[in-house]
């Protein structure tokens, strides 16, 4: 990038100088004042050129053609010649003694546009040498005039300020928009200004064009709103752009202003490299080789510079790459912005296709199905199937891994549309970016407000990778000139920039994704609360060294994990990250060849090794973590997997739950899922009609979907239930295995209730049906003893005696053994190491257990004393008593009262009991006094399971109770008042026998 | 009131949609919420991002403090009421809408109006809808005899606002019958 690669030839008398690079990059034909063409050989800098002297008057423009060039001139004719030679071939057209202003050749090389001092402009047959048609529009000379790279466009930059986009592909052009007040407005032909360049040059994907406008700035228009998407702007360029090229591939944009060439990026649109020698003038006319790493320009001093290898080697090239998909491609990440949206890309294929127009056009508009290589970042998967690629571009077919590579994503990310994009949606919240071109707006919303508070920040390091955890969100930004890549993690809470800290990667070392994880807080964190207690979560960034780094939430360096193929994506749960790999390559016949790891954040020791169930030929979409805590994925095909029993190390397996394209409202339709979580029965999901494939803004609307497990028993009654029934069973096992020590909880022992109910009618109908194994094997299947009863008595109902016996059998052996504690046992064996969190969002189990909330207790209420409606016997002083006797049996379910406190209801007892004849008659009857009297045994908080081992009693806990109380206690008449509060109290303990009740 | 006389004896349009208030709608929570009793039932739990079904008034509630998103229910969007208001225009008798739609449109649309996609249309579209079904209501009444009158689909605004003129209506026509009817018997006798 010196000096010495600038070959500088004057080859024009001062004055305007027109430029162009024919189709096959082999000649350069610059025009100028003196009112020759000269024909350089690219390769031949020293050589001297052949000329084309034709032109009476000064060459105001050259334009090339497939194997034609044209040059226009003052003297109003367009003339043809012959690539490479300069004798003159055909004339094209004339115009009424006016200068000609722009030539522009068709992609396909067979029409040509042409502007003059006339307000219309020509299209005219390259072959046929006829005019095709007249563009009426413009109110003054037609500066410039530029083709989209498919044909069917057509721009024309007007001296009146206006730019006119014709739609080409009909017999007739008609408008499709008017862009005034872009460019600037010349009227006088002669001035400096009118030479600037200010033709819409468009990018080789057609979704934009680049144009300079009247206020000095280089801006794209986009093609689908026809409005400015993005700025090209940097503080060492300004003043007038005299000059625009885009190199062939859409990579690179080349500017001259102000005596300086510049060459930006146009995937970041930052400035990359500046011409470093200072120029004496005015650039007239920019180009990039089309075949050569090669920037041409021309001066008004009527100079031709060529500057070979602008692009220096360690940068992607600017014309086309002729890499083909390998394994060892590097990774390219999907979720950053890419340089041509990928699917737009295709179907700008399409169009193509179908108008016929790319044929032959080589080497100019087919490199952006290539495969060129851009900074690890950028471009995308692309989905195309290599046989038709390698048919294109003549490439002989590898016979190693021709399988496309899936590039490293962050789920629940967009690439960037029309300047916004996500780059988290998950069921906690979004993160959305805003490009602002010389910084990043990031907007960040909860679902749940009340929990954490809703922010957003400006962002210069243009983050491009974030992961939204539940204590806190985690940004990541690659390395760029002036600063390595580094990541900022943000936990939430009132004093989050306290948290906050930064970690800064060595340099040129790229982040490739990032995952937060840590317990669900128990409580808002918009309060200051427990959040200091429980840390502020965990955090893994994985990097381009291979390996995982973790680090805890407040920014301890904890392990960095080898990790042993490329890095695909990761998401982080309350206790485990779960890391998508690719082993090695992807296989010969198609398969992306994934494998799922699950790491315990707290030993950092793998919990689960799998590959990924995703069939061949598709890829990983989506992974998450379901609400229960287990890994999920969703693949390309629309299927989604869960690994219910992933806390056994190293058994879980991959159970497809959900098969979108079996869902009843897809049918008709054409529309996609976009996964945001699963909770439970609910697939949670955005849908993307048509062939979207990422949501849009504004932020749609998250969807419900039920999960359905893809059984095909087609049974209307039947098939449904043990539908329901297989995946209740698969969340009660993920909730089974959550329990650690404990037995059961009041929430599982209620599901397996519910599950039992649905195995009963199953049991019904296989006993309706008289298919009694059938029937044996569900009974196997109940969970609750009691259950077995209800089935028994459904036998009895069909009088099938045998099966009822089997049943008891069954029944009994149930009974022998413990469910409950054979499963802790097991779970102990398997997994003493992984301990469960506390299920999310609860407050701790003492605090339920204690008090229940007002309004949450769904119990009938407690009785409510009436002395009005009681018999009418006369104890005016037991009432006091009374009263505190019964509030006092209320807390003895939960805390035992103080000693001192007991002694003195006893005396209240006593005192109460001599003076009540009703008591002193029921005490003569039933039961002998005895002296010490104890109060009434706090009645245990019951375990249902304890009861059910004798389920006759448990059917009347009433006379039970009777017959213990009267054994134990001095009097009765207590009892027969407080029965009421008692009835109530029992029946919400024993809540299992209520609900069995009724059946 | 503003009331015509004749509507102030029956339930105000308010009351309707107090009553209305009582039904179901989807929401949006934004804030989590156990599963609360009320009298008229419980409802929730509220766990954000996923729908929860309670009562309009408290989703109103819920809204104003913008603690909610309302989802509109599903025959509250545009397509749906262009195409019963081509039904409505097309054929005698009244398309089928919800009972009470009337009320939940409004409630709907006067607390959750930026959840609702196209607002101004669809006040539009239910204000013709309306007219259409006001114009064949008193068609209806038209036909109206001692014995019965069958309106199908009519919904609980519309009952409420031909219920002062239909009562009356009624009570003198089976008098005149009645009258006719005694006065033959009477005609008969001699």
């Amino acid at each position: 990038m010196s000096s010495t690669n600038v070959a500088i030839n004057g080859g024009h008398s001062p004055g305007y100088t027109a430029l162009a690079f024919s189709r096959n990059g082999a000649y350069c034909y610059t025009g100028g004042d003196d009112c020759i063409v000269r024909i350089w050989k690219t390769d031949a800098p020293d050589e001297e050129p052949a000329i084309a002297p034709d032109s009476g008057e000064a060459i105001t423009v050259v334009a090339t053609g497939n194997d034609t060039w044209y040059s226009g001139s003052k003297d109003s004719d367009v003339r043809q010649y012959r690539s490479g030679s300069g004798e003159f071939d055909a004339l094209v057209t004339s115009v009424a003694g006016v200068s000609i202003r722009s030539i522009a050749v068709d992609p396909a090389g067979k029409r040509v546009a042409v502007s003059s001092d006339e307000l219309e402009v020509k299209i005219i047959d390259a072959e046929e040498i006829e005019v095709l048609a007249m563009l009426h529009g413009h109110k003054d000379c037609v500066r410039r005039v530029s083709w989209d790279p498919s044909g069917s466009f057509l721009t024309t930059s007007g001296a009146d300020g206006t730019i006119i986009v014709w739609d080409m592909t009909q017999q007739d052009p008609r408008q499709v928009k008017v862009l005034d007040g872009i460019i600037p407005a010349v009227k006088d032909k002669d001035s400096v200004e009118f030479a600037h360049d200010c033709s819409a040059v468009w990018h080789s994907s057609g979704q934009y064009f680049v144009v300079a406008t009247r206020t000095h700035e280089i801006i794209t228009i986009s093609r689908e709103t026809w409005t400015k998407s993005s700025t090209f702007s940097d503080d060492s360029s300004s003043g007038a752009i005299t000059a625009l090229a885009l190199s062939v591939n859409g990579v690179y944009l080349a500017s001259a202003s102000n005596k300086s060439v510049h060459i930006w990026s146009t995937q970041n649109r930052r400035l990359l490299f500046k011409f470093p020698d200072p120029l004496s003038e005015m650039v007239t006319q920019l180009a990039f080789s089309p075949t050569k790493n090669l920037l041409a320009w021309t001066d008004y001093s009527g100079t031709l510079y060529r500057w070979s290898d602008p692009i220096p080697a360690s940068s992607p090239s600017p014309v086309k790459s002729s890499i083909t998909a390998s394994a060892t491609r590097p990774i390219r990440r999907q979720a950053t912005p890419t340089l041509f949206d990928d699917d737009d890309t295709t179907g700008n294929n399409n169009d193509k296709g179908k108008a016929g127009g790319d044929v032959d056009m080589d080497g100019l508009n087919d490199f952006e199905n290539e495969d060129w290589i851009l900074d690890d970042i950028g471009g995308g998967l692309n989905d195309e199937p290599e046989e038709e690629r390698a048919g294109v571009t003549g490439f002989v077919k590898e016979m190693v891994s021709v399988t496309k590579a899936q590039p490293a994503f962050q789920p629940g990310s967009t690439p960037m549309e029309h300047k916004k994009r996500y780059l988290a949606y998950n069921m906690i919240g979004v993160i959305e970016v805003t490009d602002q071109d010389t910084h990043h707006i990031v907007n960040v919303e909860f679902h749940d407000r009340s929990a954490r508070k809703a922010y957003h920040f400006t962002d210069h390091f243009k983050y491009d990778l974030a992961a939204l955890g539940e204590r806190g969100a985690l940004y990541a930004c690659q390395p760029e000139s002036e600063h390595p890549a580094h990541v900022t993690y943000k936990p939430y809470g009132n004093w989050a920039t306290q948290g906050e800290w930064t970690y800064e990667l060595d340099d040129g070392v790229k982040v490739l994704g990032v995952a937060a994880g840590g317990p669900p807080p128990t409580k808002s964190l918009r309060m200051l609360s427990d959040g200091d207690m429980q840390g502020n979560g965990n955090v893994v960034v994985a990097t381009s060294d291979n390996e995982l780094t973790f680090l805890t939430g407040t920014g301890i360096e904890r392990c960095s994990v080898a990790l042993d193929g490329d890095f695909v994506s990761m998401v982080a749960g309350p206790e485990w990250v779960f890391v998508v790999q690719r082993d090695g390559a992807t296989t010969m016949d198609g398969s992306q060849n994934l494998t799922g790891t699950l790491y315990d954040f707290e030993d950092l020791c793998v919990l689960q090794n799998r590959k990924l169930p995703i069939r061949k030929g598709h890829t990983l979409q989506w992974l998450g973590i379901s609400e229960e805590g287990a890994p999920t994925v969703y693949d390309s095909a629309g299927v989604m997997y869960l690994m219910p029993r992933f806390r056994i190390p190293l058994r879980g397996t991959w159970v497809r739950i959900l098969d979108t394209n079996k869902l009843e409202r897809k049918v008709g339709k054409d529309e996609s899922y976009w996964p945001v979580g699963l909770s439970g029965d609910t697939f949670m999901c955005l849908i993307l009609k048509g062939r979207q494939e990422h949501p849009s803004f504004p932020r749609p609307l998250i969807q419900e979907l039920p999960v359905r497990l893809p059984f095909r028993r087609k049974d209307p009654k039947e098939g449904p239930l043990e539908e329901h029934i297989a995946r209740e069973s698969m969340n009660l096992l993920i909730g089974h295995d959550a329990l650690g020590d404990d037995l059961a909880t009041d929430d599982i022992l209620k599901r397996e209730l519910a599950l039992d109910k649905e195995l009963i009618q199953l049991i019904q109908n296989a006993c309706k049906n008289d298919k009694l194994p059938r029937a044996l094997e569900l009974t196997r299947m109940l969970h609750h003893t009691a259950s077995f009863d209800m089935a028994m008595k459904v036998a009895a109902f069909y009088h099938l005696v045998g099966l009822q016996e089997k049943m008891e059998a069954l029944k009994d052996d149930r009974e022998d053994s413990d469910r409950l504690a054979h499963g802790r046992d097991k779970r102990r064996r398997w997994a003493r190491d992984y301990d469960a969190v506390p299920p999310p969002r609860l407050p701790p189990a003492d605090v339920v257990s204690s008090r229940t909330k007002a309004f949450q207790d769904f119990g009938p209420p407690p009785s409510v004393y009436r002395p009005g409606l009681t018999r009418a016997t006369p104890a005016p002083t037991a009432k006091p008593a009374h009263n505190e006797r019964e509030y006092q049996m209320d807390d003895e379910y939960t805390t035992p009262p103080p000693e001192g406190k007991r002694k003195r209801i006893e005396e209240d007892l006593s005192y109460r009991d001599s003076t009540s004849p009703d008591g002193v008659k029921r005490r003569v009857l039933d039961a002998p006094p005895t002296e010490t009297m104890p109060p009434p045994p706090p009645k245990q908080k019951s375990n249902p399971f304890a009861k059910k081992t004798a389920p006759d009693t448990a059917r009347n806990p009433f006379a039970r109770n009777a017959e213990h109380n009267k054994s134990l206690h001095k009097s009765e008449s207590f009892f027969d008042k407080v029965d009421a509060v008692e009835t109530g109290k029992l029946k919400r303990l024993s809540l299992y026998e209520l609900i069995f009740a009724l059946y | 009131m503003a009331l015509p006389v004749s509507l102030r004896n029956s339930v105000t349009p308010p009351e309707l949609e107090l009553i209305a208030s009582e039904q179901l709608v989807e929401i949006v929570p934004l804030i989590a919420m156990e599963r609360t009793a009320f009298i008229s039932g419980a409802y929730g739990p509220l766990r954000p991002p996923t729908k929860a079904k309670i009562p309009i008034w408290m989703a109103m509630n819920l809204k104003f403090k913008k603690k909610c998103h309302i989802v509109p229910p599903d025959w509250l969007n545009v397509e749906f009421l262009q195409e019963r208001l081509i039904q409505e225009t097309s054929r005698p008798e009244f398309s089928q809408l919800p009972f009470r739609f009337a009320e939940v449109a409004k409630l709907l649309l006067d607390v959750a109006q930026d959840d609702i996609q196209n607002p101004d249309k669809i006040r539009s579209l239910l204000k013709d809808i309306r007219e259409a079904r006001q114009a064949k209501s008193r068609e209806g009444l038209q036909k109206i005899d001692h014995s019965e009158l069958s309106l199908p689909n009519l919904c609980s605004m519309e009952i409420n606002e031909i219920r002062p003129f239909f009562v009356r209506a009624m009570g003198v026509l089976t008098h005149i019958t009645r009258d006719a009817a005694t006065e033959a018997r009477g005609f008969d006798g001699l």
